[in-house]
């Protein structure tokens, strides 16, 4: 009943689901007092897609969300829905849900109430009310709490019934502030797996924010690493985590050893490198590097192994300080000159005894070298 | 187990003694009012000979205390309109300064509360010369300007913590809805600080209603306020109706801080 078709949002199809619509953010730059909070981001959603924005707190993912919902005014730059930009609009005429870290459901209004209300701004007729209010909860199964206050409700159910506020709009874009973060953990992974059910159900385009690596590998189907108001790698989780794009990426996300050292020669597809510890190990990289650079090379915890044998070239000696179990596998905490590394193992048997040991790259480990000032 | 010291005595001691006594000094005049408002005495006069319910009968009678009735009914209005203007002008206030961080909201929200220190007999002054300098003449209006002055910290302060523990994210969320500002505000911010607007309106009218001061300069023989007429009929006679007006007034009070405490928790508010 809006008077513009697209901040009406998705028009559901004849399978009942919305159809996706595509978000960009075309060089978006906002600026706090002197801050540059988020830097010229360019940034596309494809219809139906959910894109995680993850970075550490302070990174601009917050601020870049709420750009896009129309909270915060950007320097420059635009955001677009399926093409049409829709930085003069207001956030109730953007055609986006939102749902926020602290729900913001209004306390002094039933689960019904809460989810009515965006559908009582846009004056739809009752009747028509009640039946997508019904839908609605519904489709995150809280058909059952329709009268209860805010209060009365845990947080996941809390949280579904933001959701279903959000989704009752038929919004052209979700917007998901943080959504897990005031969960208990052990609730988490089954809300995400229900959220992003409903998420595929629904067909809709959605933004997630998250810190939480765990949570964007989940559930987006790519995720932009941001840091310093910067992205600085987008792709498909498994992408990022294998071939990470820089120091920063390699790091937050994932775990990660960092072994300096030095471009020794080119080695077919990459580089010999010679590390301070004390091993040559050959290294593909797409990168250039001089012959003789100082590099950092990134390894994953999995990609390196124990070696037995005293003085294999391909090995750097190191101290075994201990070893955990973790679940199925064994962390070995070792210690290799200034280095301290993290490598994942299978268990079986009784763990090494710490001492002496000898530490050399899995062979089909694709570790990531960087540049040494980049890294952070 | 913690053992008090000779000292820790002392300090409990000393604090129960000045409780004692500020429970006194404030309780102790109004009680000893309530008994007088009894006295079968022709004046004020304590402790009373004998016991009577007739100055209440007076202050009833429509023919005898008309001039204290007509008083009385301008100072309920005004301090009625008192309340409504005063909390409103607070309410925006309190919101507008809630929702910035700028430093000019704290210099604001210092200029809001000032009439609470400034003394009342200079505002009144100061209000009387500004209006005679405008050529206004006086009048319930100018009287209700003048209360709403006085009044509005006390709304500014109940309706700006109500404010304050208000989620920003509820009216982000509701404009996210597509709700336009007023119905955000009518919707979503006006019932969840609404406990804090009562609670803000209930002390605007209390502090209107026994207001002298502003009232001493801004009345007149046409907008006589009832204060200044008990303060008039205490000057001229001890009347002992102002005793009965006094007990009726204090009652009335109790009352609505009762009705007021157990809707909104008032005690809760005023400290907070």
């Amino acid at each position: 009943m809006l008077d513009d078709s697209r901040s009406a949002g998705s028009a559901p199809d004849a399978a009942g689901r919305l159809r996706g619509h595509r978000l960009d953010m075309d060089g978006v730059r906002v600026r706090y007092g002197q801050t540059l909070a988020v830097r010229d981001v360019t940034l596309s959603v494809e219809p139906g897609e959910m894109l995680a924005l993850l970075g550490p707190s302070g990174c601009g993912k917050t601020t870049l969300l709420r750009t896009v919902a129309g909270f915060i005014r950007a320097e420059a730059g635009r955001v677009l829905v399926d093409g049409a930009a829709i930085d003069h609009l207001p956030p109730g005429r953007r055609g986006v849900g939102i749902v926020f870290q602290s729900y913001a459901l209004f306390p002094h209004m039933s689960a019904a109430e809460n989810v009515a209300y965006g559908l009582e701004a846009r004056r739809l007729p009752k009747a028509e009310i009640a039946r997508k209010v019904d839908a609605a909860l519904a489709a995150v199964r809280m058909e059952g709490f329709a009268d209860r206050r805010p209060r009365a409700l845990s947080g996941g159910q809390q949280q579904r019934v933001a959701l279903a506020r959000a989704l009752a709009i038929e919004p052209a874009i979700l917007l998901l502030d943080e959504p897990f973060a005031a969960l208990d953990r052990s609730l988490r992974l089954d809300l995400q797996l229900e959220i992003k059910r409903i998420q595929r159900r629904f067909g809709v385009t959605a933004v997630l924010v998250t810190h939480d690596q765990d949570e964007a590998m989940s559930m987006a189907d790519r995720m932009a690493v941001m840091n310093a108001g910067r992205v600085e790698q987008v792709g498909a989780p498994a992408e990022v985590y294998d071939r990470p794009a820089t120091a920063f990426v390699a790091g937050f996300v994932g775990t990660t050893n960092r072994l300096p050292g030095r471009i020794e020669a080119r080695d077919g597809a990459g580089y010999r490198v010679r590390l301070d510890a004390g091993a040559t190990f050959a290294v593909e990289s797409a990168r250039g590097f001089d012959i003789g650079a100082r590099v950092v090379l990134c390894a994953r915890p999995e990609q390196l192994a124990l070696r037995d044998g005293a003085d294999a070239p391909d090995a750097f000696p190191a101290r075994l300080r201990q070893s955990l179990p973790l679940g199925p596998a064994l962390i070995h905490d070792i210690e290799a000159g200034a280095a301290e590394l993290k490598l994942h193992a299978a268990r079986h048997g009784a763990p090494p005894a710490p001492g002496p040991v000898r530490v050399a790259l899995r062979p089909d480990a694709t570790p990531a070298l960087f540049p040494e000032g980049e890294t952070t | 187990m913690h053992r008090y010291t000779g000292s820790d005595r002392l300090l409990v001691l000393l604090i129960v003694a000045l409780a004692g006594i500020g429970f006194l000094i404030l309780v102790g005049p109004v009680l000893v009012v309530l008994v007088t408002s009894f006295t079968s005495s022709r004046a004020l006069r304590f402790p009373p000979p004998g016991l009577t319910l007739q100055w209440y009968r007076d202050l009833f009678d429509p023919v005898r205390s008309s001039q204290i009735h007509v008083a009385a009914g301008n100072s309920l209005l005004v301090a009625a309109l008192t309340a409504i203007v005063a909390t409103s002008l607070a309410t925006a206030a309190a919101l507008a300064i809630a929702r910035t961080r700028a430093g000019w909201a704290r210099f604001a929200e210092g200029g809001f509360m000032a009439p609470l220190v400034l003394p009342g007999i200079a505002f009144g002054l100061a209000a009387l010369m500004f209006f005679s300098w405008l050529r206004l003449p006086p009048s319930l209006a100018l009287l209700v300007a003048g209360h709403a002055m006085i009044a509005a910290p006390f709304a500014l302060r109940t309706v700006g913590a109500a404010a304050a523990g208000l989620d920003p994210a509820l009216e982000e969320s509701s404009a996210a809805l597509g709700a336009g500002p007023w119905r955000t505000f009518r919707r979503v911010t006006l019932p969840l600080i609404m406990p804090g607007v009562a609670a803000g309106a209930f002390l605007a009218f209390v502090s209107s209603l026994d207001n002298v001061p502003v009232s001493l300069f801004l009345a007149s023989a046409q907008t006589d306020m009832l204060p200044i007429r008990l303060w008039g009929m205490m000057e001229t006679a001890l009347d002992v109706r102002v005793a009965a007006a006094s007990g009726v007034l204090v009652a009335v009070a109790f009352i609505l801080l009762l009705v007021m405490d157990r809707a909104v928790g008032l005690a809760r508010r005023m400290s907070g």
